[in-house]
């Protein structure tokens, strides 16, 4: 498991975190997104379960505004996790590709 | 179920936090035509993993400091102590003669001396209670003094009934009291009511923390109070070691009697340090409440010899 707790492709807080790359969002624009990138449809209760986790290790942080749509953006060290999950699963992914005889390009 | 009754699953902290971003979220997926069924049980779930989370963060943070450990200790110590004590006073009545009353004598007056440590943090916080309850405290405190009551009326009906059923079986004749000592359902019920009766203690200790948080206490009882959490751990070592004592001379047991000897030298070691502790912190709290808050004691002892 990796220092920042980030472990899978479909993990919530990885999915979060790469929503929040792109800039700043609430819940639901985090859902959505979410959604359309990854195809994964988070629900209510596993999303804010992970975004209190992201919140609690410092990794995303809440923006002023409408306590009911508090849209949520990335720290320093959350962009430094991701970039640290991402290029773990690049590795995994490389040498799979790499095995199986496929493009590397 | 109202979205809004969703939120009751997770608990009050977070709610406070999150509870509005939720809520929010679950009026979006719900007016976007979302499965309803599949969306409240994964808030339902996400609130109970939430708790989850809490208590044990809440668990690690208690074990964390020595004085948390050892507060937790205690409070699973005098669980299985209270649990553990109607058992054999039904299985063996105590003789009136030699180290079994001596030992029994201590006995009692180590639980009434944790009895009353215990009743005069109660008492000395009283008025203040009551000036909190008065201004419309209660709904503050409700939830968690119903749980606490809740606990205690499970773990005495557990007491009540493991005592009647020793005292009945050793009635009835088919069983002895050394034979019940060993008997493995009887050492089942001793540790489940144990355990019932330290989650009782121990929401007891958090309801009374809790509600300190709210009053308004004089510098005087809050010294007070810092000197008597300091006894009543120490208190229920004593019990547990002198109805330790007891036992190993009611049912002659050398083991026994090694094991409580150790644990009555620890706590008459651990004692006077921890109530020192609290006797100096709750000097400095009046001096510093007094105006004349001092940094370093030892300063003002040589101030007071110098002045002397």
């Amino acid at each position: 498991m990796s220092p920042s707790g980030l472990r899978r492709p479909n993990d919530p807080p990885l999915l979060i975190l790469v929503s929040l790359a792109e800039g700043p969002k609430h819940g639901h624009a985090l859902a959505k997104d979410i959604e359309d990138f990854a195809g994964v449809r988070l629900g209510p209760g596993a999303l804010y379960g992970a975004i209190t986790r992201l919140v609690e290790r410092g990794l995303i942080e809440p923006l002023g505004g409408d306590d009911r749509r508090r849209p949520y953006r990335i720290t320093p060290p959350g962009s430094a996790a991701l970039a640290e999950a991402l290029a773990d699963m690049r590795r995994v992914t490389r040498a799979g590709q790499a095995r199986l005889g496929l493009d590397l390009a | 179920m109202k979205p809004a009754n969703l939120l009751r699953w997770y608990p009050r902290a977070w709610r406070d936090r999150y509870g509005g971003e939720l809520l929010a979220l679950i009026q979006d997926d719900l007016s976007e035509g979302r499965p309803t069924l599949r969306l409240r049980l994964g808030v339902i779930w996400g609130g109970l993993r939430e708790r989850g989370h809490q208590a044990r963060h809440a668990v690690r943070l208690a074990l964390k400091t020595r004085t948390g450990s050892y507060k937790w200790f205690s409070i699973l110590w005098a669980g299985l102590v209270c649990a553990s004590v109607p058992g054999p006073l039904t299985a063996s009545p105590p003789a009136a003669r030699g180290w079994q009353a001596v030992t029994l004598a201590a006995l009692l007056a180590a639980i009434a001396l944790t009895g009353a440590a215990v009743s005069a943090a109660g008492l000395t916080a009283l008025p203040a209670l009551v000036r909190f309850l008065r201004a419309g405290g209660w709904p503050m405190i409700r939830r968690r003094v119903w749980w606490s009551a809740g606990a205690t009326v499970v773990a005495g009906g557990g007491m009540t009934g493991l005592a009647g059923l020793a005292g009945l079986a050793l009635a009835s004749g088919p069983v002895s009291p050394a034979q019940l000592d060993v008997s493995l359902a009887y050492l089942v019920g001793l540790l489940m009511t144990g355990l019932a009766t330290a989650v009782a203690i121990g929401l007891w200790a958090t309801t009374a923390a809790a509600t300190a948080r709210y009053l308004t206490l004089a510098p005087r009882v809050r010294a007070a109070q810092l000197v008597l959490s300091a006894v009543i751990p120490t208190a229920v070592m004593a019990v547990a070691a002198t109805l330790a004592i007891w036992w190993s001379t009611a049912q002659p047991s050398f083991t026994l009697l090694v094991i409580a000897l150790v644990n009555l030298t620890l706590a008459s070691v651990a004692a006077p340090v921890r109530i020192g502790q609290a006797v100096r912190r709750g000097r400095r709290l009046r001096l510093a409440a007094s105006g004349a808050a001092i940094i370093n004691p030892s300063a003002q002892r040589a101030h007071g010899r110098h002045r002397a």
